[in-house]
């Protein structure tokens, strides 16, 4: 019941946040939102599922320039976009995902990579329908959403929703089988359950949520570019799960934060964000393996043990 | 309890590169057996429950399970018809508590895998904890199942097995690393649920009391064929049987 | 003409990765990246002794040795703390190489494309039944086909390479044997380094040298040995012919599609036989 309460703060602190901060750092508040809720999305193939996507900015794309394309030639409400991109996204990972699940490890992390560049090049290339590299620009929020407060609050609203919903999806049966899948796919197989099928519905979840976040950045950065779905940009939610910690559901939101803070505050300064981006994954990869989740839970078993054993509660 | 064939291998042959595992293996079961397989390592025993299990194809040959033909199903299409295992080499959940490596098996049975939106935690609350209890794992609830003592891990591979509702359960060497009073428990709980339930129960094991003090029914594997078979006093007397195996047992 | 030479230079990157793949199950992203350090530092060697005919001959085994030096560095401050680490973090641990590599030579090198002169040997077309063919792509081919066949000779016929055939078969079956893994795994890493800085240099006076090159070829080499298959000599040489023939080809039929194409037959690959052409079956 201590984590609610912790939760409920946070969440309170996120409402009044426009009150004690200047625009810039709110803008800086939706873009950890918005790549929060894509890294998420990510880590319900990663850390649940155990496998390593990276393509799955392609999904992120498909929602980007389903909701872009629409609003600018098509005048399609917001509203309206949203779930269509997750339709959108979802067919495509449906698709990919497909052929994809019926490999584990390297060649899956590989798989979905090539992928991923395929989906890339063909926005790229597809110059008439997307206006390729040239990208997409005016694409205008609703006059509701105009600034950046409310799109501020608008982003946060959907964003929650959209954590509540994987949440529970995370824990219930179907996420359990996903951890089951992880720790031992085999076993799996065992107990009666269509471990492909079951990869693949997972899959497209990950993938409508990745396309929910994509179509949300359109709006909020008023232009879209094909670089959306490269492979670059589907290290992004793999930086910031491992920074946060894979295995707790919070993980990669927490790394969210923290890489968008890192990266607002670094380029303030300097043109090598990538190298310093670099340094800090391989200092967490060698040093603190399990994220900033994984560092935490380690003290708090340190300390638990501590501490004379009262009621033991699960995590 | 009716008493028709539950489990029937026609002429099973596997062969991995050069080595034949499996050579011309036929064999029966009937509702409410409770028999054992034995042969010295490296005799097919293993390999016999993968082909049955759907882990591994035949070359050829054919698997009739409750009058179905199973011989080229995949495993969990095989689980689901009423086939379950517990492996010699623990097959667990490690980063999962025991009470989540039973409860995964339960739901699964349940047909409840799918369910997106109920918190786990609320379901199969009541069957789970019988289950522990029947298999004596009460006490090791919320034990992460890698940090499991030996016979712990095995006796959950059981209740897995067992979570499945099966019809028909292989059980591959259930009491090794278990200490004298746990193998006494642990095959005490294997024959009432044969008795009890009907559970139709094909094992194997090393250690001859248990398969002496338990097994209605013997067969011998020797390098993949079946070279005795007969209640346990008559497969004590073959003497192929005991030439190739129970000759070398202390 | 130009897909075999686009092959050859996918050889020489894709055989080192391969290789490194094979035998200590890493994939290095920072492969290419580490190949256009190479191209970049035979510049370097080569500016400051352009006015000598022998420069660029000397430039390239130069920055090949450079490289295996770094190579030789990477491997034992990064890459071995990771070999008994999961997949994803040791993908990590490469992929955040390349963001520093690429940040590195921007500081070290700037912006700007760099050029290398040819010397007069091999600026001039070579005239084959009438068909002028530019004679530095001669050069890059013969030079692939030299590692081509210095690696099978290695690999085929001294004591180090059966090892290292060994090691990629069964790392255990090697381990067992007494054999020190470490020291292989380093050996391989800075063999892998070495060819990839050779190659860089080698392909240096072929156009000029831009940063982001890697990028683009990395994505090609991993193609190159998927559909080759990991730890295979032939396999890759036989995928960089392959992805070089749809290069050639494709400018016939589809100019744009070339990549399109490559990673279409990838995924096939992928799908239908993970393990690529060559390579050994295995459990997905």
């Amino acid at each position: 019941m201590k984590r609610y309460l912790f939760l409920g703060l946070i969440y309170a602190l996120a409402l009044v946040l426009p009150l004690f901060i200047g625009e810039f750092w709110i803008h800086v508040a939706v873009e950890i939102l918005i790549l929060g809720l894509f890294a998420v999305s990510f880590n319900m193939i990663f850390g649940y599922m155990g496998q390593l996507s990276f393509g799955h900015a392609a999904y992120y794309g498909v929602g980007a320039y389903v909701t872009g394309m629409l609003m600018v030639k098509a005048s399609v409400p917001l509203a309206i976009c949203l779930p269509l991109s997750m339709i959108g996204a979802g067919i495509c990972a449906l698709i990919i995902g497909y052929f994809c699940v019926r490999l584990t490890g390297i060649y899956f992390a590989i798989l979905t990579m090539a992928f991923g560049q395929l989906i890339y090049y063909i926005i790229f290339k597809w110059y008439s329908f997307t206006r390729g590299d040239d990208g997409l620009q005016g694409i205008i929020a609703p006059p509701l959403l105009f600034s950046v407060n409310a799109y501020y609050y608008f982003t946060l609203f959907i964003a929650t929703a959209a954590l509540i919903v994987m949440w529970y999806i995370s824990e219930s049966p179907f996420g359990y089988t996903m951890r089951a899948i992880r720790d031992n796919a085999d076993r799996t197989r065992f107990i009666g359950i269509n471990v492909r099928k079951y990869m693949l519905i997972n899959f497209v979840i990950a993938g409508m949520f990745a396309g929910l976040a994509g179509a949300l950045w359109g709006p909020f950065n008023r232009s879209i570019a094909p670089d959306l779905t490269n492979w670059h940009h589907s290290g992004t939610p793999v930086f910031m799960t491992v920074i946060g910690g894979p295995f707790g559901f919070f993980g990669p939101m927490i790394g969210s934060v923290i890489y968008t803070f890192l990266m607002a505050f670094v380029t303030g300064f300097t043109e090598y964000w990538p190298l310093i981006i670099g340094l800090v994954i391989i200092f967490v990869v060698l040093f603190v393996p399990g994220g900033v989740l994984g560092f935490y839970e380690s003290k708090m078993k340190v300390f638990r043990s501590k501490v004379p054993k009262s009621e033991e509660t699960i995590p | 309890m009716a008493e028709e064939v539950i489990l029937k291998v026609e002429k099973l042959n596997k062969a991995f590169g050069g080595l034949k595992a499996t050579n011309n293996v036929s064999y029966q079961m009937r509702t409410g057996e409770l028999s054992a397989i034995i042969g010295p390592n490296g005799a097919g025993k293993s390999t016999f429950f993968n082909l049955l299990t759907g882990y591994h194809l035949p070359d050829s040959g054919n698997i009739f399970f409750k009058g179905v033909n199973i011989t080229h199903w995949p495993p969990h299409k095989i689980t689901r018809l009423g086939i379950a295992r517990a492996f010699q080499v623990s097959n667990l959940y490690p980063r999962l508590t025991t009470y989540e490596n039973v409860r995964q098996a339960i739901l699964s049975q349940q047909k409840k895998t799918l369910n997106l939106f109920t918190p786990a935690h609320r379901l199969a609350k009541k069957e789970t904890q019988e289950l522990l209890e029947i298999t004596g794992l009460s006490q090791q609830t919320n034990m992460t199942a890698g940090n499991l003592p030996q016979g712990d891990k095995k006796r959950l591979e059981l209740a897995i097995a067992l979570g499945n509702k099966p019809d028909l359960v292989f059980l591959d060497e259930p009491t090794a690393g278990m200490s004298g009073e746990e193998t006494h428990e642990t095959m005490e709980l294997v024959k009432r649920l044969n008795e009890e339930i009907g559970l139709t129960i094909l094992f194997t094991e090393h250690d001859m009391s248990v398969v002496f003090g338990y097994a209605r029914r013997l067969t011998v594997l020797h390098q993949g064929t079946v070279i005795a078979e007969g209640t346990p006093e008559e497969v004590r007397a073959n003497e192929d049987a005991q030439r190739v195996y129970l000759g070398e047992e202390a | 003409m130009s897909g075999l030479s686009q092959g050859m230079m996918l050889f020489l990157i894709a055989s080192g990765l391969s290789l490194i793949f094979g035998v200590m199950n890493i994939l290095n992203f920072a492969h290419a990246s580490l190949w256009l350090v190479g191209a970049y530092f035979c510049h370097s060697i080569w500016f400051r002794m352009q006015d000598y005919g022998f420069a660029l001959w000397l430039s390239i085994p130069l920055a090949g040795l450079v490289l295996a030096g770094i190579g030789w560095l990477i491997e034992v401050i990064l890459i071995r703390r990771v070999y008994k680490r999961e997949l994803p973090e040791q993908l990590l641990l490469t992929y955040a190489m390349v963001l520093i590599i690429g940040d590195v030579i921007k500081i070290f090198w700037g912006v700007e494309d760099r050029i290398i002169v040819r010397p007069p040997e091999v600026s001039g077309p070579v005239f084959f039944f009438g068909i002028p063919i530019d004679s530095y792509f001669i050069f890059v081919i013969l030079v692939g086909v030299a590692v081509a066949i210095g690696l099978w000779l290695f690999l085929q016929k001294t004591k180090y390479g059966h090892i290292v055939r060994a090691a990629v078969f069964s790392r255990e079956m090697v381990s067992a044997l007494g054999i020190p893994i470490p020291r292989i795994y380093t050996g391989v890493f800075v063999l892998g380094i070495f060819i990839a800085g050779t190659a860089g240099a080698v392909q240096a006076p072929v156009g000029s040298i831009t940063l982001g090159m890697d990028m683009a070829v990395i994505i090609q080499a991993f193609c190159v040995v998927v559909i080759g298959g990991f730890g295979s000599l032939l396999g890759t040489l036989v995928g960089s012919i392959i992805v070089g023939e749809i290069y050639a080809f494709s400018i016939l039929f589809w100019p744009q599609g070339a990549l399109a194409l490559i990673f279409i037959v990838t995924a096939i690959i992928l799908v239908v036989r993970p393990w690529g052409l060559f390579g050994t079956p295995m459990r997905v």
